[in-house]
């Protein structure tokens, strides 16, 4: 998954001469907290959130800007961006890293998209949910060469498609892999998978069943 | 007398021998029934016709079936849902299912004209066969005609699922429509198939609010299980008052199912069936059309749709299984049957049965919630909000 699947656009902007109080009625009419600066040129120069705009503009603060101040004054930069063809992952981890709300998306000079935490969420529902209908069943593998293999050519060998996989690290070597599969019968399956020496995690055996 | 619905057309329904779906359960029931010496009125359907089918599904699907049926393998049958490892093509398969779906129709219409009280099709509740592709052992939508049929004629319907798995396809087919009501009780999507059916799917535009769902632990009993129900349904009917209400009657939320995870008894489709058809006399002037649905224990299922049948009757169902008949599918199956239509009492060891209870009551009054908040009392159309 790309940042260019995931993120916003068009976007919306602000010339760094605009005053906080513009850059602040944009925010709450679109409902953003983000807004990138952008000069006359087209060029990305800075960016700015509905917190600095706030924490300027604090009557708790020793002297605090007035709402005519422009926005060159108070807006960030230089600003970290990504690029459309980062995966995802990167960019969570750059904003983790870097605890900021947001990146910009950036094609050589051209702003193209704007990336927020909320489009991870996003991303996180559509990494982890199913699009179409699919049962699941979770399979712990061990971590070494032509495991996960082993697991999808069962699944083509019943001619079952697998919607999505999810796989991530356990302990002790470890990979859990939680994987939708187009199909009703994922009890049965995973009776065959634990008789071909799977480690079936879901679902489980029902001891009451005969 | 409570008419019952169902052809030897029903028994084409058959994706081959080592497929749970398949056309035996009815045979057990219907011979079931036999044995118990019961003589309802049999109504044999026509089945439904390809318009019928078009009110509901895209001609592009239809089409495919009916190539499938007639054993014409096309490259993109498998788009549609068609020849998977779930729903295998077969030869005859359209009209197959267009028997199922006539079956249903036909319920739905002798109680709508008010031919009959009520109705109950020993068939159908292809609950998972979506606008455009067959899914899950469903090829047409059987529910989603028949109700698309009752809004041509101006009822408003309300359909209540019991099956183990989301009642998804009709669900998503009437997503916009306020005129219906989709209640369904199902094990979290989290875990089983389709994977949908979470409380925040309410509908859409005007249909805001008549699209509910219960999803539900893995490893319900029938306790916790009678306590959602209770917790929403009768509110939600007494708030829709439909004209009509149909029931998909799935067995498979039984504790012997192979293929999903809750709990039930007998108990517990007991008290559904009963209160159901009290509901139905309370807020839909007693109009209520039964179909079968999953269930996949040739133990169980029978059984479940026998003590449907004895309910819908206004029987008393017996205690005691027909000896005889029990004999003749214990040889025939080879394995033990529950000598009782009845389930004994289970001794289930469940570690996590607290946590199970408290979480899918909380489920059922984040439903509640949601409606208070989405569906203003009054708003045409919507449903369900508590008072
Ligand atoms: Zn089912």
């Amino acid at each position: 998954m790309l940042v260019k699947d995931v993120m916003k656009r068009p976007v919306i902007t602000i010339g760094p001469e605009a005053t906080l109080h513009e850059a602040h009625r944009l925010m709450w009419e679109k409902g953003i907290r983000h807004l990138p600066v952008v000069d006359a040129r087209g060029e990305l120069v800075g960016i700015l959130t509905d917190r600095d705009i706030r924490l300027a503009t604090s009557n708790l603060r020793e002297n605090p800007l007035p709402c005519d101040a422009k926005v060159y004054e108070v807006m960030t930069r230089p600003v970290l961006t990504a690029d459309p063809l980062d995966p995802v992952e990167d960019a969570a981890r750059l904003m983790r890293e870097e605890k900021i709300g947001c990146l910009p998306v950036l094609e050589g000079k051209d702003l193209v998209g704007i990336l927020t935490g909320i489009d991870l969420l996003d991303a996180l529902i559509v990494l982890t949910g199913a699009t179409r209908p699919a049962g699941r069943i979770e399979v712990l593998l061990p971590d070494r060469p032509g495991e996960l293999t082993r697991l999808t050519a069962f699944f083509a060998e019943k001619k079952i498609n697998i919607h999505s996989v999810l796989t991530y690290p356990v302990a002790d070597d470890r990979v859990m892999n939680v994987l939708r599969v187009e199909t009703l019968e994922v009890r049965p399956l995973a009776e065959e998978l634990r008789a071909r020496g799977f480690e079936v995690v879901w679902p489980p055996e029902k001891p009451w069943s005969r | 007398m409570v008419p019952v619905v169902i052809s030897p057309r029903y028994l084409a329904y058959d994706f081959g021998p080592d497929h749970p779906f398949t056309p035996r359960r009815l045979e057990m029931l219907k011979s079931l029934l036999e044995a118990y010496g019961e003589r309802p009125l049999w109504v044999e359907p026509e089945p439904a016709s390809r318009e019928d089918v078009l009110k509901v599904h895209a001609e592009r699907f239809v089409r495919r079936v009916e190539a499938a049926s007639r054993g014409e393998a096309g490259a993109d049958l498998v788009h549609y849902g068609l020849g998977t490892g779930d729903t295998p093509a077969f030869p005859g398969m359209d009209e197959a299912a267009r028997a199922l779906a006539g079956g249903t129709l036909e319920a739905v219409r002798l109680v709508a004209t008010g031919k009959a009280p009520r109705a109950l099709q020993l068939g159908g509740g292809l609950h998972h066969a979506q606008y455009d592709r067959a899914s899950g052992f469903c090829v047409y939508n059987d529910l989603a005609i028949a109700i698309r049929w009752a809004l041509d004629e101006g009822l408003r319907v309300a359909y209540v699922d019991v099956d183990v798995h989301h009642g998804d396809g009709v669900q998503w087919i009437f997503y916009d429509e306020p005129r219906v009501l989709t209640l369904s009780l199902h094990e979290s999507g989290r875990y089983l198939f389709p994977g949908t059916g979470f409380v925040h799917e309410l509908g859409r535009g005007p249909a805001v609010g008549t699209k509910l769902n219960l999803p539900l632990e893995p490893f319900t009993e029938d306790e916790s299980w009678i306590e959602a129900f209770e917790m929403v349904v009768p509110r939600a009917l007494e708030h829709f008052r439909p004209d009509l209400v149909l029931v998909q009657s799935g067995a498979d939320a039984h504790h012997l199912d192979p293929l999903a995870d809750l709990l039930l008894t007998t108990r517990a489709f007991r008290h559904a069936f009963t209160r159901l058809l009290e509901l139905a006399e309370a807020h839909a002037g007693g109009r209520i059309a039964f179909t079968l649905g999953g269930g996949y224990s040739l133990d169980a299922t029978p059984r479940v749709w026998a003590l449907l049948y004895f309910l819908v009757q206004g029987k008393t169902p017996p205690e005691a299984l027909p000896e005889a008949w029990r004999r003749h599918w214990e040889a025939v199956l080879g394995e033990p049957l529950t000598p009782t239509l009845e389930d004994p009492k289970p001794e289930f060891t469940i570690p996590r049965r607290a946590e199970i209870e408290r979480r899918n009551r909380r489920t059922a009054e984040r439903l509640l919630v949601l409606l208070r908040d989405f569906s203003p009392p009054g708003k045409t159309g919507s449903s369900g909000s508590s008072r």
